[in-house]
């Protein structure tokens, strides 16, 4: 029996980075919602899988893996083709996708999460200097994609996916793109030729009208 | 072959430290160029031109330029090493790799960086809360290092490097390991086997007398 489990939550940015490569690797997932907001990753079930009890969480016919973008390398190397562009072999193609991810997970997404989550969990957003490192952070990607129609390299990678993911979030709140307007070309392109996005963009869909039932539910108190 | 390899560094980072303790694993010679960040000299045009994001450690390498410690660190191994053991090819292998160099930056460096950047800025360390943050995170990787001697897998990796450079930075400030006997006893072991430790031990005494320094200043103010 071969089974595939990723336990995720569906609207989030780490999830649907997943959900868009193994959709790129014609990978099936079996999906097991885990419901953070109420602490279901704190069951004892979970944490025996992933003592670090984080989602997304990817168990491989008992091979457990975390972390969102070490979970979308694997997938590439260990189900893509030899070679594959999403991922290629290359030390320097490599060094370039992997800076990206870095780059992702400790500058863009993170300024962005620290801005908005607070915004969307209160309705009452971060600070100025949050947000300005927002703005700073889409000017760098803004700069990376300068005469470039993917963000590391010639070809869509990994590093597109789970940017895209990221970036695609900004269609839960007011966040103007217009003002990179290397990211906006880019991002366009991407809802284009990134296989998922059709999933990407109903989860998003999916995660704001939670979110604004749930809000209505703040402000009535 | 090796020609030309600048690395833009400061003796204190933490990143800086990750990859020189990988190239002298690797028997890499790095062209050490010094900056320092506190005067801004990142922003020199010169610099910003290698590596728009403006960050170190920056490497060189014959004119291709890679930024983020991590990915500076896998691209050495993979483009020098004499074998895959400092980042296995193995998918599984290195998923693991990848996942404890995710929970060094996103995790245990970002809470050390959460609480203690506001201490070397300003003489006044993060919240409580921040700190609790970093005892969950060293709780975390005491966890991953149970029966383990190294922290993915069973041989030194370039995630043992990367979290010894966090795990260190925790000296410059007095962090108690004792209370953590996995992460103690693999620290100690860990300075006697890792190539490199004399120079690390130096660029966190730098920090070290930095810390002491503001601590000073703000007493007097």
């Amino acid at each position: 029996i071969f089974t595939m489990d990723l336990y995720n939550m569906a609207g989030s940015p780490s999830t649907r980075a997943i959900i868009m490569t193994a959709k790129a690797l014609g990978v099936e997932l079996n999906s097991k919602n885990v419901n953070t907001f109420v602490g279901e990753q704190l069951k004892p079930e979970f944490v025996k899988i992933n003592p670090q009890h984080t989602i997304p969480t990817l168990v491989d016919n008992g091979f457990v893996i975390w972390e969102s973008r070490a979970i979308v390398v694997y997938l590439v190397e260990q189900y893509g083709k030899k070679d594959s562009p999403l991922y290629p072999e290359d030390p320097q193609k490599r060094a370039l996708i992997n800076q990206r991810l870095y780059f992702d997970m400790g500058t863009l997404y993170d300024s962005f999460a620290k801005y908005f989550f607070p915004l969307l969990r209160t309705g009452k957003p971060g600070s100025q200097e949050s947000l300005d490192k927002v703005n700073n952070a889409f000017g760098f990607l803004n700069t990376f994609l300068e005469g470039q129609d993917y963000v590391a390299g010639s070809e869509l990678t990994v590093a597109d996916i789970v940017i895209l993911a990221t970036v695609s979030t900004t269609e839960m709140v007011d966040f103007d793109l217009s003002k990179f307007p290397n990211v906006d070309r880019w991002y366009k392109n991407a809802q284009k030729v990134t296989p998922g996005w059709d999933e990407n963009m109903k989860r998003l869909e999916n995660a704001k009208q939670f979110l604004k039932d749930n809000m209505i539910e703040k402000l009535k108190v | 072959t090796i020609g030309n390899m600048d690395f833009y560094y400061s003796p204190g980072s933490s990143g800086c430290r990750t990859v020189l303790m990988t190239a002298k694993a690797l028997g890499v010679e790095l062209n050490k160029k010094y900056l320092n960040t506190r005067e801004g000299e990142q922003l020199k045009p010169e610099f910003v031109k290698l590596n728009p994001q403006h960050t170190i450690p920056t490497l060189v390498d014959n004119g291709f330029s890679i930024w983020e410690s991590r990915a500076i660190a896998i691209y050495l191994v993979e483009k020098y090493g004499k074998d895959d053991s400092l980042f296995p090819k193995d998918p599984k292998k290195q998923a693991v790799v990848n996942q404890r160099l995710q929970f060094d930056m996103g995790t245990l460096y970002d809470s050390f960086a959460n609480y203690y950047y506001p201490l070397f800025r300003t003489g006044q360390p993060g919240t409580p809360e921040d700190f609790k943050k970093i005892e969950t995170a060293v709780g975390f990787l005491n966890t991953f290092l149970e029966g383990q001697d190294y922290v993915a897998g069973d041989h030194l990796t370039v995630a043992d490097i990367a979290i010894l450079a966090t795990i260190s930075t925790f000296e410059a400030v007095d962090f108690d390991l004792s209370k953590y006997p996995n992460v103690d006893r693999w620290y100690k072991s860990a300075q006697k086997v890792t190539p490199g430790w004399d120079e690390n031990v130096e660029g966190v005494q730098r920090l070290k007398d930095m810390v002491n320094a503001k601590k000073a200043e703000h007493k007097k103010n």
